[in-house]
């Protein structure tokens, strides 16, 4: 497989330590320090250095207040702030204690659990910070949405307890640049919701398409996509056709099982097609049948307001994990290392992975 | 609740098979005493079939009627099982008893966790009721294939305590409790 393919995804790190599956991996924004989560109930915590092939050392473990499972990861925008979602049903957030240094130097204080949000019902299966910090949204199996406001101290206000899904909801991810939240689901929805300034946070669309479980969204870096993966083995992506309405215009198809991941970058080394559409970047997919899918995405020359991208699968691995699911994978976003991509799997690992013209 | 007081009982296959001892086997949740779990060597691919998958789950307990088996129930029976050795896939499909049963997630899970615990880790699992056998049977089919759904509810001591109940008498693997 992937022998004809123009590119090719070579490990540059195996990190062990987890004691059971791990769930969810995340890059941070700012520092060079990657989080896994695990059923194991810990976060680990990893350092890197080294252009442009860094290499992987093990920084540390946070044990966790959690009961169960920690399912999702997040990191605020600024680097500074952890978020975690449990089985247990509350949202962990947690900052490191003592200053910070200037050079951005990782520092050796204890990572501490500044605050414990409490109000779903039951489990927390994923959390996500909007692209200024200032608001965190959570899910739950309990089928709702939750938007928090960030307030000093790490104080936490609820704005809205979003009652749209009709089951457990899956996954949330917020607009890179707009206040636009979106929820997938396993009632095979997507829905997307707005703040009314005069009012409560409500939904304004629901995307329709899937044929079961949603689970994992990816906006875009430019936001005028979204991508989805799902239980029926696609990609969807939904095109922004006006101010407040997506459609979808293209399913990828590649995996023979469940996808549970999908994330969307923007590499530097991008390869410029002979109409040389403009770059949208480059999804990478994963999930239950092990494979890496990687597809470049451009705008279409000629393109109109709601006609689909180009797309390319450029690069493809199988059994990324062994045999086992993969079930997070993420682009770096740093400058620099935008060609590197983290997984994490049952087997309780996190590769890192680079990809390189073949 | 009774979901079916009065279940047929079917007569068990009077032959079962016996594997030798194999190594323990290292797994998530516990061990068990005299681990009969379907393993290979490290570096050899051994083949099984439908007949070995069923001798796993045919003595797992009803969890409503406890002194029998699924194999007993009819629940489970070895042409309802699929294996491909090729494309890593084991396909068990398992009646209940009656259309409204309210144990099937729990059956369900059973075997799944039974599987989860014996099959060597290559092997995807996909459990699902036979179709038309149960009145709710997309929204079981979903759950038991939901692995985060699965994950959860392995974390809740009372359900847990009931497969551990269920999953006692598993090692039997057809063979009558007296022996």
């Amino acid at each position: 497989m992937g022998v004809d393919l123009p590119y090719k995804l070579s490990a540059i790190a195996e990190l062990t330590g987890h004691e059971d599956r791990a769930w969810n991996v995340a890059w941070n924004p700012v520092k060079p320090l990657l989080a896994t989560c695990s059923a194991d109930k810990t976060v680990r915590l990893y350092g890197y250095s080294g252009i442009p092939t860094p290499t992987f050392s093990f920084h540390t473990s946070i044990s966790t207040d959690h009961g169960k499972t920690v399912r999702s990861i997040a990191w605020s925008p600024s680097g500074e702030t952890l978020a975690t979602a449990s089985f247990d049903s509350t949202i962990g957030i947690w900052q490191q204690k003592g200053a910070q240094d200037e050079d951005e130097e990782v520092t050796a204080g204890e990572w501490q659990c500044a605050s414990l949000l409490e109000g779903h019902e039951t489990e927390c299966k994923s959390v996500a910070w909007s692209a200024s910090g200032t608001l965190l949204a959570s899910c739950s199996r309990d089928k709702t949405v939750w938007v928090w406001e960030v307030q000093p101290d790490c104080d936490f206000e609820c704005l809205g307890v979003l009652m749209e899904h009709t089951q457990d909801v899956k996954s949330v991810a917020w607009h890179p640049s707009e206040e636009i939240l979106a929820s997938a689901s396993y009632d095979d929805t997507i829905k997307l919701y707005l703040d009314d300034p005069s009012d409560d946070w409500f939904c304004f669309e629901t995307l329709k398409g899937h044929t079961s479980t949603v689970w994992s969204l990816a906006w875009a870096p430019g936001g005028r996509y979204l991508a989805s993966a799902s239980d029926d083995c696609t990609v969807r992506i939904w095109k922004r056709v006006a101010e407040h309405q997506w459609e979808c215009v293209c399913v990828l198809e590649g995996h023979e099982r469940t996808i549970y991941s999908v994330s969307w970058g923007m590499t530097t080394t991008k390869r410029v097609s002979e109409e040389g559409g403009e770059p949208l970047g480059w999804l990478a997919s994963a999930g239950g049948d092990g494979r890496i899918n990687i597809w470049q995405l451009e705008e279409a020359p000629n393109s109109t307001v709601n006609s689909p991208p180009k797309y390319e699968l450029i690069s493809c691995i199988e059994n990324g994990h062994g045999d086992s699911d993969i079930n997070s994978i993420v682009w770096c976003p740093r400058a620099g290392y935008q060609d590197l991509l983290a997984t994490v799997g049952d087997d309780g690992m996190a590769k890192v992975w680079k990809i390189e013209v073949a | 609740m009774d979901y079916n007081p009065n279940p047929i009982i079917v007569n068990p296959g009077t032959t079962w098979t016996r594997r030798k001892t194999q190594k323990e086997r290292h797994s998530l949740w516990l061990s068990e005493e005299g681990d009969d779990s379907i393993d290979a060597d490290d570096n050899e691919v051994e083949l099984i079939d439908g007949d070995e998958v069923f001798d796993l789950i045919r003595s797992i307990s009803d969890p409503e009627h406890r002194s029998m088996t699924l194999e007993q129930l009819a629940v489970v029976s070895a042409p309802q099982i699929t294996v491909s050795n090729q494309k890593n896939h084991v396909m068990v499909e398992f009646t209940p008893t009656v259309p409204h049963c309210g144990m099937s997630t729990v059956i369900g899970l059973s075997i799944r966790v039974r599987l989860l615990r014996s099959l060597p880790n290559r092997f995807k699992v996909d459990i699902k009721v036979k179709p038309g056998s149960h009145t709710s049977e997309h929204a079981v089919n979903k759950q038991l294939n939901d692995k985060e759904r699965v994950a959860a509810a392995l974390e809740n001591n009372a359900i847990t305590e009931v497969l551990e109940t269920c999953l006692e008498s598993a090692g039997r693997r057809g063979r009558p409790a007296d022996i």
